[in-house]
């Protein structure tokens, strides 16, 4: 039972009958609807009436009995064995076939980087600087930069990013964007020709989750 | 709060970049920005989900890797509970991860990450029990289970408990599918029922219902257990 | 093919040179292993998730073709952050195409793709 449910459970006390929970479920000889009724019982919840009414007596009885043996089994703790993540990270790499690629110069024949390779690699970096957080990251290849067909072009390269609350955004994204194209320099083996970077969230402070949900 | 910083340069060489910023050194590059300081980089484990879910979303395997991780146990939960067995969940938590994987661009945000995980499981969990047995009419309960009985060798009180879990497990299979469901997610889940007709599709009536018949079978098969 | 090395014709196969290409490439400084090592010891077990036709011996991370006496080779390698991408590929291709030649006689394309840039 979650926080905000409880404090549903809780304004419904106010009232006799919560005109809000929608079409009866089941009506007790009493006339309460006895889905609402067990609802306040399982929240700890119960009001005047409910306190005498014999058929709510009844209903809230066999909710609170039933609920101490759901509790320990919503409690259970409950583990998949870790083979189930190493079979399905097996197989999800074992899919991959790297189609979508950018092209490395290389005069040896024909070379290819997975672009989300390449695009982890620029969000790793910028995960390295202190406050900031790389969210998605989209590499586009450019044609040839000169009349040299057989050369790979430049990239350009669009990311958004997270960044701590306070840090200065106009220099710690010019040096995002430093870090970007040295990246693509020494780590990838490409040309950086265009950084675009869009701040899209806060977070608070070192190693909080940055953003909500 | 947005801010947008356009920076268009000439190329590749970092002599265009202001002379105010040190050069990027290949350490950096490897090891992270905070030279010297002990500060870790934020491990994929640390990232918010939003992040970890845009990432994955552009063919991140490690990114996708680490919301399975996060979601895996809870999913798990799900489907040992909805179908009674664990190695049957086991099929299912895999089976529900690799559509997760191979789906995850049709999230588009309009819920929240878990309830659409919750969805993917409970799909694969249903379709699951429709291949294990042919359709059971939701007013056909079969006749509730005796109570299991306790294991001798614990000491009573315990053996009392594992016994009414026992009960609790076994009629929670009696109940027709959807009903043990949406159950499942709202008294082992904690859901509210809102989110619980947007993971099973139904309307919220229906899950209020399915959820109460659920309650007052139970009861009845636990009333031997006090 | 025939190779004429001391005057003695032989035959060259796609699996000889497919190991040859894929053994020399192990020994590229920056290469962790071809893309079908690191999963080659869950692949039995994705086989049963997947369906075996998605699992085939081709994605062992190299093939390699010979049309007369030239060899097309395609590997997909695996390396880690710190390693020059365009180098690590220029590397591959120039010492398994030595490599290659040097055993076979044959002349060699390879084609490199690098499927993932370990981080950690």
């Amino acid at each position: 039972m979650n926080a905000g449910e409880l404090g549903e459970v809780s304004r419904e006390m106010s009232g006799a009958v919560d005109p809000d929970a929608g079409p009866t479920i089941e009506v007790l000889a009493c006339g309460r609807d006895a889905a609402a009724v067990w609802d306040r019982a399982t929240a700890g919840a119960r009001d005047e009436h409910e306190r005498d009414c014999l058929h709510c007596a009844a209903a809230i009885a066999d909710a609170r009995k039933l609920d101490a043996v759901v509790h320990r089994m919503a409690t259970e703790p409950v583990q998949p064995p870790p083979s189930v993540m190493d079979r399905v990270m097996g197989a999800v790499l074992a899919e991959l076939r790297p189609h979508d690629v950018l092209e490395l110069d290389s005069p040896h024949g024909p070379a290819l980087l997975s672009r989300p390779a390449a695009a982890a690699v620029l969000r790793h970096v910028v995960d390295g600087m202190d406050g900031m957080r790389a969210r998605s990251c989209r590499i586009e290849q450019l044609g040839p930069a000169t009349g040299d067909a057989s050369r790979a072009g430049p990239v350009t390269v669009a990311m958004t990013v997270t960044a701590r609350f306070g840090v200065d955004l106009a220099s710690v994204t010019a040096r995002v964007r430093q870090m970007i194209i040295a990246a693509g320099a020494q780590a990838l083996g490409v040309a950086v020709r265009r950084v675009d970077i869009e701040v899209v969230d806060v977070f608070e402070s070192g190693l909080d989750r940055g953003g909500p949900r | 709060m947005r801010a947008t910083q356009h920076a268009d340069g000439p190329g590749c060489s970092t002599s265009a970049t202001p002379g105010v910023l040190a050069p990027v050194t290949s350490d950096e590059l490897v090891h992270g920005s905070a030279a010297g300081a002990a500060r870790p980089r934020a491990g994929l484990a640390e990232l918010d989900e939003k992040t970890l879910v845009v990432r994955a979303q552009e063919g991140d395997v490690r990114a996708f890797e680490a919301l399975a991780l996060r979601h895996q146990a809870t999913l798990y939960r799900v489907a040992v509970r909805v179908l009674g067995d664990p190695t049957d969940a086991e099929d299912a938590l895999q089976e529900a991860l690799l559509d997760a994987w191979r789906r995850i661009n049709r999230f588009r945000g309009d819920s929240a990450f878990s309830t659409w995980m919750y969805r993917v499981v409970t799909n694969r969990c249903l379709d699951m029990l429709r291949r294990r047995r042919p359709a059971v009419p939701m007013d056909e309960v079969g006749d509730l289970p005796e109570p299991a009985p306790a294991p001798g060798r614990s000491p009573e009180r315990t053996a009392e408990l594992d016994a009414g879990m026992a009960a609790l497990r076994a009629a929670l299979q009696a109940l027709p599918d959807e009903l043990r469901l949406c159950w499942v997610l709202r008294e082992l889940e904690g859901l509210g029922y809102t989110e619980i007709s947007e993971i099973t599709g139904a309307g919220e009536t229906a899950v209020r219902g399915r959820i109460h018949r659920a309650r007052t079978r139970l009861a009845a098969a636990m009333r031997p257990w006090r | 093919m025939t190779g004429a090395a001391a005057g003695v014709r032989f035959h060259v196969g796609n699996a000889v040179v497919a190991r040859v290409a894929a053994q020399c490439a192990h020994q590229v400084p920056g290469v962790l292993g071809l893309r079908a090592d690191l999963a080659h010891a869950l692949l039995g077990l994705a086989g049963s998730v997947l369906g075996p036709d998605l699992v085939q011996p081709a994605t062992d991370g190299v093939t390699a073709t010979v049309h007369g006496d030239r060899a097309e080779i395609a590997l997909t390698v695996v390396t880690r952050i710190g390693v020059n991408c365009r180098d690590l590929a220029r590397a591959v291709q120039q010492e398994v195409a030595a490599a290659v030649t040097a055993y076979t006689g044959l002349a060699v394309v390879v084609q490199v793709t690098i499927a993932e840039v370990r981080l950690d």
